[in-house]
């Protein structure tokens, strides 16, 4: 090797080097998550000094879109594939620990995992067959996979067809009873951010990040594009099941009305790309902000359409100044502040 | 090594690739050239299965392969290139690379993305090729040779048998064409096996021990480079003696 070659390689490893030490520089600010989860957790104490049911409701809420949007995120946000029929996983996990409530009585609290399972077996099925198309033909069938169900379930005797089930509410004083629930949510919240924190920095989410940028490349270079797409559907279909089993025993009732309306397979989609698709915060912030614009909206505008149509105007102008979703936006022009960079 | 029998692809009335049997031996430098259209790519997507062939077989080290799905086929040991480059747009030039580490069974889908060992290795291709520098650099923010290079990186990443190079040097400059023609050179002494498409003719010479050439979906000859510059039917396809001018 020659002498110039020799010095070459020498000023790359330098140059790499310092490259290195900007990345180590950038440590992760765990402890802003653990703060929040903790403010989280010690939330409800507040009920003790007087009545802070509503606010533990916008809590728990919220806390429920954290759940489905990061649990959609894993299939719309990592691999690309954005589905508008992910309600009916919120349904049949629903329907799933609903009736089991109904007529077994065990709590949907502990049913819940088992529930995420069945909506994530489903969206294994629906998956092998929806994902073998991409773009705007996946969306088109997503939205069929909608339709389809809420056929299916208001015609369905056994479940009361659209009149659906009424489900007991518990037996706690009304000052403690959303308690199980905001515990129920706030601890799938956390399990989920983490799972997808996980997945992300896995050869695993790689592989999806891939797939979301250029599937043939993705299949050349090795990846079981199949059975990543279909992995990553179950996934993301078991946590919006699981979301599902808990809040009908919240509303008490569960019914197709309640699960397979537009607007929260809208929602979901919007969160993450109002916080930013792909990234871990996004799903958080976006969920946020949704609850907050549109209680903002309620408190000034009142319960109408109005409400509706002025929170999709300030998620329209929020997109303009932040067309990658906020986090995902101020990330790339290096100004994410630390403490939300999460990924 | 490779062999390919009777490949055809058919894209409705177009016989892109028609009845096309040619082998790659172990160890050598396989050219296939021939004028624009002339089916090569197809060819390639078709051995790659990036592309379903019509009919016709294609054989890996005595295993029939024109079945199996494209990442089956990258991890028996053949990778390939695009003639136009496939970067992955916001993931850095390393996890480009990473990405095409070799993956088996579900066990591995949850291991870290880039453990230190691929990291190095990857490092170590980097420096090999002379980009060390861009190994932080947006896989869809680099310069069109730069994208040669990536590519070259990524698919060594793979441990691959054989590699199948859709014009890796396709306008490229003169520099960077010697440094790239240097680097397959080097791989194949280390003993890999390379099938490439290229149009520089004096490249082609320099560098493979066969030549295949195609025109209009067929192989018309097949031989060494000095075999294949004498054969008429070859300076027929280029139109009557480009073959000298190039
Ligand atoms: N996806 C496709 N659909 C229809 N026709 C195609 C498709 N891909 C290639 N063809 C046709 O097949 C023929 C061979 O194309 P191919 O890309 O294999 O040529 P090539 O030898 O690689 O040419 P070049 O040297 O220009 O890269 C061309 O006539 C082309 O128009
Ligand atoms: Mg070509």
């Amino acid at each position: 090797m020659s002498d110039t070659e020799t010095f070459d390689i020498l000023e790359q490893r330098k140059a790499y080097n310092a490259t290195l030490t900007q990345a180590a520089d950038k440590t992760r600010a765990t402890w802003f998550p653990v703060v929040v989860l903790l403010l989280l957790l010690a939330m409800p104490a507040l009920q003790f000094v007087g009545n802070y049911n509503y606010l533990l409701h916008l809590l728990l809420f919220t806390l429920s879109y954290v759940v489905i949007a990061s649990g959609w995120n894993i299939l719309g946000g990592f691999a690309g594939y954005i589905s508008l029929g992910h309600n009916v996983f919120f349904a049949v996990g629903g329907y799933f620990a609903g009736m089991m409530f109904a007529r077994l009585g065990i709590s949907t609290l502990i049913l819940a995992p088992l529930a995420g399972l069945v909506a994530g077996l489903l969206g294994y099925l629906i998956g092998l067959i929806t994902l073998r198309v991409r773009g705007p033909s996946f969306i088109i069938s997503s939205l069929a996979l909608v339709m389809i169900f809420r056929i299916f379930f208001e015609n369905w005797e056994f479940v009361g067809g659209a009149a659906g089930v009424s489900l007991k509410a518990n037996d706690l004083t009304v000052q403690w009873a959303k308690l199980p629930y905001y515990y129920g949510f706030l601890v799938m919240a956390a399990f989920t951010v983490w799972v997808s924190y996980r997945i992300k920095h896995s050869k695993f989410g790689l592989g999806l990040r891939a797939i979301s940028k250029d599937e043939i490349k993705a299949e050349s270079a090795g990846i079981d594009t199949r059975f990543y797409k279909v992995l990553a559907f179950a996934i993301s279909a078991f946590f919006v099941g699981m979301a599902g089993a808990v809040w009908g025993e919240y509303l008490t009732y569960i019914r197709p009305n309640i699960f397979l309306t537009v607007l929260i397979s809208v929602n979901m989609v919007l969160i993450c790309i109002l916080g930013g698709k792909g990234t871990i915060a996004g799903p958080v912030i976006g969920a946020i902000l949704i609850v907050a614009f549109n209680e903002f909206f309620v408190a000034t505008l009142g319960a109408s359409e109005i409400n509706i149509l002025a929170t999709g105007l300030i998620m329209m102008i929020c997109l303009m100044f932040f067309p990658l979703g906020i986090v995902g936006t101020l990330a790339k022009h290096r100004k994410l502040p630390r403490f939300l960079d999460w990924d | 090594m490779l062999e390919i029998r009777n490949l055809c692809k058919h894209f409705g009335g177009i016989k892109a690739v028609d009845q096309c049997s040619f082998s790659v031996e172990q160890g050598s430098i396989t050219a296939l050239i021939g004028p624009n259209g002339a089916g090569k790519t197809t060819a390639f997507n078709c051995i790659s299965r990036t592309m379903t062939p019509t009919t016709g077989e294609v054989w890996l080290d005595g295993e029939r392969i024109d079945g199996l799905r494209p990442h089956k086929i990258t991890g028996l040991g053949l990778s390939r290139t695009f003639q136009i480059s496939r970067n992955l747009a916001d993931m850095t030039v390393l996890e480009n690379i990473i990405c095409q580490s070799k993956i088996s069974g579900w066990r591995d889908m949850f291991k870290p993305a880039m453990s230190a060992d691929e990291i190095e290795k990857a490092m170590g291709i980097l420096e090999f090729l002379g980009i060390t520098r861009l190994a932080h650099e947006d896989g869809g923010n680099l310069s069109y040779g730069q994208k040669k290079l990536m590519d070259l990186a990524a698919l060594l990443m793979s441990d691959p048998k054989i590699i199948l190079l859709d014009e890796p040097a396709g306008g490229v400059n003169p520099t960077l064409l010697e440094e790239i023609i240097g680097h397959i050179r080097k791989l194949n002494e280390q003993g890999l096996t390379v099938l490439i498409v290229e149009h520089n003719m004096d490249l082609i010479m320099r560098l493979s021990h066969r030549v295949v050439v195609m025109a209009q979906g067929q192989v018309i000859a097949d031989g060494t480079p000095d075999e294949v510059r004498e054969d008429p039917a070859v300076l027929e396809a280029y139109l009557g003696g480009t073959m000298e001018a190039a």
